[in-house]
């Protein structure tokens, strides 16, 4: 008989260097997490659907692999780890002293439609700082992503960062009510300028150059806006191959004001700084992360400050043999 | 590294080339290689800095959203059936039509009934008759979508309509606007953070040359 040896499409099976590739560069990052006083935790790719359910949009739930098994219970493949993660840990977190350095390496499978290039699974290496808080955990998680970055060999990136909900206030103003307010916060992500420009013309600064002239127009907001400066000058000196922005257009679909989420629908756990690599030529990101405070609340536990992020390593390996390895 | 080479610019093969052109003419872009009556896709335009690829408006989001090109232009129909995360800065005010329901002069359905659709545009039908007080079973075609109705395959279309002039001379009308449909630029997120600067020049040219909004 004859089998096939046809994949579906959107996942790969790696063999012989490339395989060894993978694993070599998960054995750097995990050498250099380590390093840094992160220990590792293993998540299952199996899990009950229903605890997530309050954490996932529409669109979120789309993406999910579901079925019923046949207990009758509804289990979902592992689609993202850091929902996973608090949800495992936040009967136990009372418990452990803070602050907690975890990382974890693995698959995330997503469904998207079928199409040349889309990955409906992806290996990713993410790291998680729970219980400080505050601009020194920013700093910490987005020094850390931008070290391991280069770490991997990446010479050459534009790492955008944000901070949700910046722009609700001045969204809010411009549009006058939460449904306007969501229109026109999609309008600012995908760069619309006439929708920016007749809503405020510091939107069209916003889309035009990531951040308004003055940054007063983000009402109290503005503060962020320095402090994300302030960070970014310093992370300049120290990685001079990477193009550090910072862009709240970027990140304008995600909010912190309660009105809005409930009018988007939002169900996004990110409250704080968000950033994301991307490489030349390449689409994809990298990776990204940001601060997700209000996720261990959601789940059931006390409050814990928490930011993280996460590499996709195989878009990075793809990436760096085509010459960007140092 | 790659990075040096030149932005990637996809432009429609189709209805929509030649307002593309001009309007990125208004805007500073000389693409004069387009001036050639050769079958060639693939263009290098060194004197504005450009690879220029040819494309089928339904290819040309695919080759934005995976890098392959930084930027194109595409009507807003299939950029809304394709449902990308692909930028979209400015429409062009040349080349607009609508997408329509199209069908035998009062054929649009009363409502509670339930009829065929024929369509390229299925993801958009559904989104469309969400809105409606009669349904319809959506049936994907991939051209000359008219004959859907007039052999009866379907009771109606959904479909692009832009002189009228096909539809009246096969005895259909518009029955029904359904979107205002133009050609937009769009950009993935990656390009333009690369190309901001230039894209932004080149933007600001085409607004103050008023062919786009």
């Amino acid at each position: 008989m004859k089998v096939s040896a046809a994949l579906p499409p959107g996942v790969s099976a790696l063999f012989f260097e490339a395989a060894k590739d993978r694993r070599r560069l998960e054995a750097r990052l995990v050498q250099e997490l380590e390093q840094r006083g992160f220990a590792e935790v293993i998540l299952p790719i199996l899990d009950y659907f229903e605890p997530y359910e309050p954490l996932l949009s529409p669109a979120g739930r789309g993406e999910l692999y579901r079925f019923i098994d046949r207990a009758g219970d509804q289990l979902a493949l592992r689609a993202d780890f850091t929902p996973m993660l608090a949800r495992l840990l936040a009967p136990r977190i009372a418990a452990v002293d803070l602050p907690l350095r975890l990382f974890y390496s693995g698959d995330v499978v997503r469904y998207q439609e079928v199409r040349a290039g889309r990955e409906l699974e992806s290996y990713q290496i993410g790291a998680e700082l729970l219980g400080l808080s505050g601009p020194a955990a920013e700093a910490e998680v987005l020094t850390s992503f931008l070290e391991l970055l280069t770490l991997c060999g990446v010479e050459e990136a534009t790492v955008v960062v944000g901070f949700a909900g910046a722009l609700d206030s001045l969204l809010l103003a411009a549009a006058g009510d939460p449904e306007a307010l969501i229109r026109l916060g999609l309008a600012v992500n995908r760069r619309e300028r006439s929708a920016a420009r007749a809503a405020h013309p510091a939107l069209l600064e916003v889309v035009e150059k990531g951040v308004p002239a003055d940054a007063a127009v983000l009402g109290p907001a503005a503060p962020i806006l320095e402090r994300l400066h302030t960070l970014l000058e310093g992370l300049r000196a120290r990685f001079p191959g990477l193009r550090l922005v910072l862009d709240l257009a970027e990140f304008a679909r995600f909010h912190v004001d309660e009105k809005a989420r409930q009018a988007a629908d939002q169900r996004s756990y990110y409250d704080g700084i968000l950033f994301r690599a991307y490489g030349p030529q390449r689409a994809l990101p990298l990776g990204g992360g940001g601060r997700y405070d209000q996720l261990f609340r959601q789940v059931g536990a006390e409050s814990v400050s928490a930011a993280g992020f996460y590499l996709a390593v195989d878009r990075i390996l793809a990436l760096t043999e085509e010459g960007g390895a140092s | 590294m790659g990075s040096k080479r030149p932005m990637r610019l996809a432009l429609p093969k189709g209805r929509n080339l030649k307002v593309t052109v001009e309007a990125l003419r208004a805007g500073g872009f000389q693409l004069a290689e387009l001036d050639s009556d050769d079958r060639k896709l693939l263009f290098q335009a060194p004197a504005d800095d450009l690879e220029i690829f040819l494309l089928k408006d339904w290819d040309l989001p695919l080759y934005v959203q995976y890098g392959i090109a930084d930027c194109g232009v595409v009507g807003s129909d299939v950029l809304e059936e394709r449902d990308g995360d692909l930028l979209v800065p400015v429409r062009l005010k040349g080349g607009g039509c609508r997408l329509s329901f199209i069908g035998p002069e009062g054929a649009l359905p009363p409502a509670g009934s339930q009829v065929r659709l024929a369509t390229k545009y299925p993801n958009v039908a559904r989104q469309v008759l969400a809105a409606k007080p009669w349904g319809a079973e959506v049936m994907k075609l991939s051209g000359s979508v008219e004959l859907g109705p007039i052999l009866n395959l379907a009771e109606i279309a959904l479909d692009i309509v832009q002189t009228g002039r096909t539809i009246r001379e096969n005895g259909l009308v518009e029955l029904e606007v359904v979107r205002e449909v133009s050609p937009c630029l769009v950009v993935n997120r990656a390009s333009y953070q690369q190309h901001r600067e230039r894209l932004t020049t080149l933007i600001r040219r085409m607004e103050e040359a008023g062919v786009v909004a």
